[in-house]
């Protein structure tokens, strides 16, 4: 009898100390593990500095093809290399967090470490959010000190003069494109414990952003069907916004800015919203076919 | 007697060095294909890149392309497709070795382990798969960009050449860096970097006359430099340079007997530090 009573005890404390897991507790606790691992890669710091820089130099030469050709949009001209910089930038900072997001997932389906996070008390979708945060956090970081020498050594936007207003509407424009790549990144988690390929997934995903979001050319190079397409992706939006914001000294006031500021808020909280409904479906799924670890 | 002979003939010839590389290939092929909705993505991002490619050029139609007689998109598509087999080549044989590693079936893999057939036969398999994509890819160009060439039967088989000459090169390169994580079982995460620097030094997207100082230095050191420039002269010169031909082929020959062999020391004395350690099937 006592130990009937002594084993309810027990099962009810355990409830409820899975209930009791509270969602900023583990959320620094992942923060602290992944600053503890990248500490432990340091090298990969400065190697990603080095990939960076030849990502970078890529995108230079690349410009230099057209050297002498200016961009007319928006009412505002810009030599090519400086249109190519703005929008491959913008680009490279805000796909970060979807990559890195996929990669760690994938890394950790290929060590076998998933299975142990899907059944933590924490639960996987508040560590999908946590980790996503993480890289969405870590990612802006890292991509400020990276592209400080990048651009003393590629002086793209030397001649750019740019008002308090503008780098204003530029940083939340920024902001926003970011946010829609943590939701985005939600999404394709969801895909990648379903289909274990999360690597590939990001790259799909960011190759076809890229190529829509005209960061290479103006849009008016596409066919007049593929422009309407890269209409709908927010992205397209974003960097024409933050070109106009740079060199067109845009401000929130101009309607490029304020609509691309809402159609990406809008975005990033409706794929918030089918993460959130997708997730419980794939989940138990993944669940009943017994493929939780399977890579 | 001559039964037992024959037979041991017969198994012999099974066994022939060929014969080894073969059936690591086909069981590489077999392994890759159960992961198709990998090789399936990789496509559509190889596909994406050329239409970004694609209508870059049409940015400036007239666009020069130092001393060649081609179009924009004629002269990236050929370096875009290669990229690819380069890809493959440079990480093959290290990313496998790798993967053994981090799965634990390198210590079985180590009692009969040949590391040449190994390199040969995992490169091979991985460059049959890469084939299918640029099959695809110069279809996917073909219909777009009106993307054609004649070509001479001579052609044919200088490309082929340049071809193999590219893969070899960059095998050894991954054989050179498989001797790194054999001895420290881990990735030095140097293949990759590399990788990023042939991508962009190279002359897959603009000409190598764009570049000068440390740049033109690395582009210079990267084998592929020598392969591409070749096709491309193959490809878009009125006449074969035969001098530019026999100078390029001399180099990557060169790398891939100087590399290779250093490779191949390495990765015996790393082999032979691992058996010493007791470090084989440690992760």
């Amino acid at each position: 009898m006592i130990f009937h009573e002594y084993l309810r005890t027990v099962v009810r404390e355990f409830k409820q100390r899975e209930q009791n897991t509270k969602f900023l507790e583990g959320f620094l606790a992942i923060f602290r593990r992944n600053f503890r691992i990248i500490w432990q890669y340091k090298f990969s710091i400065i190697m990603g500095f080095v990939t960076n820089l030849i990502i970078f130099s890529l995108f230079f030469y690349v410009a230099l093809l057209v050297p002498e050709m200016q961009i007319s949009q928006d009412n505002y001209i810009v030599d090519s290399v400086s249109f190519i910089f703005a929008g491959v930038i913008l680009v490279e900072i805000s796909t970060r967090t979807l990559s890195r997001s996929l990669n760690s997932f994938t890394s950790e389906m290929k060590q076998g470490t998933f299975e142990t996070l899907v059944t933590l008390p924490f639960g996987l979708k508040r560590y999908f959010i946590s980790e996503i945060a993480f890289e969405m956090f870590y990612g802006v970081f890292i991509s400020i000190i990276y592209f400080i020498p990048i651009l003393f050594i590629y002086p793209a936007f030397k001649s750019v003069s740019i008002s308090i207003e503008s780098i204003f509407a530029l940083l939340l424009v920024s902001f926003c494109c970011i946010l829609i790549f943590f939701s985005l990144s939600l999404i394709a988690a969801n895909f990648t414990i379903l289909v274990k390929r999360g690597r590939e997934i990001s790259m799909v995903i960011i190759g076809i952003i890229s190529l829509l979001s005209g960061s290479l050319f103006p849009l008016s190079m596409f066919p007049k069907w593929l422009q309407i397409i890269a209409q709908f992706s927010p992205i397209t939006l974003a960097v024409r916004a933050f070109r106009l914001c740079m060199f067109g000294n845009g401000t929130i006031t101009d309607s490029i800015v304020w609509i691309s500021i809402i159609v990406l808020i809008s975005s990033a909280v409706f794929f918030y919203i089918i993460f959130h409904f997708s997730y419980k479906r794939i989940y138990n799924r993944i669940r009943q076919t017994g493929t939780t670890h399977e890579f | 007697m001559i039964e037992i002979l024959s037979s041991f003939k017969e198994e012999t010839k099974r066994n022939s060095f060929i014969a080894r590389i073969g059936a690591i290939s086909i069981s590489r092929i077999k392994m890759t294909l159960n992961y198709k909705s990998s090789y399936l993505m990789v496509l559509v991002l190889n596909i994406t890149i050329v239409f970004m490619y694609f209508f870059f050029g049409k940015l400036n139609p007239d666009m020069e392309i130092f001393g060649l007689n081609a179009t924009y998109f004629e002269y990236c598509i050929i370096g875009l497709c290669l990229q690819m087999i380069v890809g493959t080549s440079l990480g093959t044989a290290n990313g496998n070795i790798n993967n053994e590693i981090a799965s634990g079936t390198w210590s079985s893999l180590f009692l009969q382990f040949n590391f040449l057939e190994y390199s040969i036969g995992t490169t091979a398999a991985g460059v049959f798969l890469s084939s299918f994509s640029i099959l695809i890819v110069l279809s996917i160009a073909f219909l777009i960009g009106n993307f054609a060439f004649s070509i001479t039967f001579q052609e044919v088989l200088l490309i082929l050449l340049i071809f193999i000459l590219i893969l070899a090169s960059h095998m050894v390169i991954s054989m050179l860096f498989t001797s790194f994580t054999i001895f420290y079982q881990k990735d030095s995460g140097l293949v990759s970097l590399i990788y990023q620097l042939t991508k962009t030094f190279s002359g897959i997207l603009f000409p190598i006359a764009l570049l000068s100082g440390f740049p033109l230095f690395i582009s210079n050191s990267l084998p592929f430099t020598y392969g591409l420039e070749t096709l491309h002269m193959i490809l878009f010169s009125d006449s074969i340079q035969w001098k530019l031909l026999a100078y390029n082929c001399s180099i990557l020959l060169g790398m891939i007997t100087v590399i290779g062999i250093i490779a191949y020391v390495l990765v015996f004395l790393s082999l032979k530090n691992v058996k010493k350690n007791g470090k084989v099937d440690w992760y």
